[in-house]
């Protein structure tokens, strides 16, 4: 998986209006449609001082919405801060816009946006196993298949996860997952 | 009257909207907050614009007096036919005089100058107070959403003539006191853009905007800035008013509720903010 670093920064360390945030996602765009269907793009806060809300909505809210709908194949988005609170503004507008994302705070990982506990549970075992099918996860979370099925296709949704069918069982897709962390 | 501030401004807007009156009398006025400095300037402005300019007599306190043209009063057009023949005070600004102000009223015009705007602000609250980081993140945060308010709702119909905002700050012992005004369409007629929203009045406006989060935009992610502001603002223990029209939204540590004022056109907002949370 060819992985991009998207570096805010280079925009200036306080932003900004939502006139400033549309036009780096322009530039976010571009870099996204430049990889290959399963590249990655880590939006990187490194430098930023301050990220206003508006600005977070416009480069990354207004990113992962089309991305969501599947406008970029399966490439997915992940974004890096030092710092949690300076994703603040992320967080406020991905739940204002029902997504959510990964946020890796060095090495540990955050799922901001809107979400809930049995999200995060299913995505915090994926990401562990690195690689797993919804059987094995069925069977570990104690689930209702069909309930396990729900968490996965929401997170498959919101490219938190890659899904990739294997097989059929009966009118059932078989999927293999696959955590984004990992190359 | 002794001190204009966010409870006394409206007596003042009363008389010179609704009596149409032509001199203002300030001389005994030895207090006056950056909320009532910006409705003032928007009200010597409007008056202005209809060619009849109010007889201003300053405040006699020689301290209060520099401190108001310090701010920028002293730079509104035709501000020498607006002076009373009484002032006679008329020495230039000292360093000292232009030191007293933590912010001077500087104008808000467009979008793409906000950046240089917030960074000016910044650097004269940071030159002047080591506030934590988190504070001062927030508080730059809290000015590019309101500053950019301005020219993304104040002229939304395109029927304002000269759009534009203003915005001040000062610093007192125990806060500091951030205000921005336009007068401009209004939160109402901005939201009644939207279907939906039509023939909202005021307080109903200020009613979806603080808990709804409306906005007169379809795109889901925008609007919630003034509600989340609110938010931040109750969580530090600060004071908030947002004023439009006819209504005004009020609350200090003690509670608040949406009262009637005065008409005036477009949207000021008032923050005032405990320095005990922000240093």
């Amino acid at each position: 998986m060819q992985i991009e670093r998207f570096r805010v920064a280079q925009f200036g360390p306080r932003l900004g209006t939502r006139m400033e945030g549309e036009g780096a996602r322009q530039q976010l765009f571009a870099l996204l449609q430049s990889l290959p269907d399963d590249g990655q793009v880590r939006v990187s806060l490194e430098g930023i001082d301050v990220l206003s809300t508006s600005f977070a909505d416009e480069l990354i809210g207004r990113t992962l919405n089309p991305l969501t709908t599947g406008e970029f194949g399966n490439r997915t988005l992940i974004l890096e801060t030092p710092m949690l609170d300076l994703a603040d503004g992320v967080d406020a507008k991905l739940a204002q816009r029902q997504l959510a994302m990964l946020c890796l705070v060095d090495d540990a990982w955050h799922l901001i946006g809107t979400h809930t506990p049995a999200l995060v549970e299913t995505l915090g075992l994926i990401i562990d196993k690195g690689h797993t099918t919804t059987r094995e996860l069925t069977e570990e979370l104690g689930l209702q298949i069909n309930a396990c099925v729900n968490r996965v296709a929401r997170l498959a949704k919101l490219h938190l996860i890659r899904r990739e069918q294997i097989g059929m069982s009966g009118p059932q897709a078989i999927y293999s997952l696959h955590s984004i962390l990992r190359d | 009257m002794h001190q204009l501030t966010i409870e006394t401004i409206d007596q003042i807007i009363e008389w010179i909207r609704g009596s149409e009156l032509d001199r203002l009398d300030l001389k005994d006025v030895r207090f006056i907050d950056p909320y009532a400095l910006l409705l003032l300037h928007l009200l010597i402005l409007e008056r202005n614009e209809k060619g009849r300019s109010i007889d201003v007599e300053w405040p006699q306190s020689r301290r209060v007096y520099r401190w108001i043209m310090a701010m920028g009063m002293k730079d509104l057009p035709n501000f020498a036919r607006l002076q009373s023949s009484r002032n006679s005070e008329s020495s230039p600004l000292s360093v000292k005089d232009l030191q007293s102000t933590l912010q001077p009223i500087t104008r808000i015009e467009n979008e793409s100058g906000i950046g240089r705007v917030v960074d000016g602000f910044h650097h004269r609250l940071a030159d002047r107070y080591p506030l934590t980081e988190t504070s001062r993140r927030a508080l730059v945060a809290v000015m590019i959403e309101l500053f950019q308010n301005i020219p993304h709702h104040s002229n939304a119909t395109g029927a304002v003539v000269d759009p534009h905002g203003i915005a001040a700050m000062q610093d007192y012992e125990d806060s500091i006191f951030l205000a921005i005004a336009d007068k401009g369409i209004g939160l109402s007629a901005s939201l009644g853009l939207k279907d939906g929203y039509q023939g909202l009045s005021d307080t109903g406006a200020l009613d979806v905007i603080l808990h709804q989060g409306a906005s007169r935009f379809d795109d889901p992610g925008r609007g919630g800035e003034l509600r989340r502001i609110a938010d931040l603002v109750r969580s530090w223990g600060g004071v908030f008013v947002l004023r439009t029209g006819r209504a005004m939204y009020y609350f200090d540590s003690r509670g608040g509720d949406v009262y009637d004022v005065p008409a005036f056109p477009g949207v000021q907002l008032g923050l005032r903010l405990p320095r005990s949370v922000l240093t």
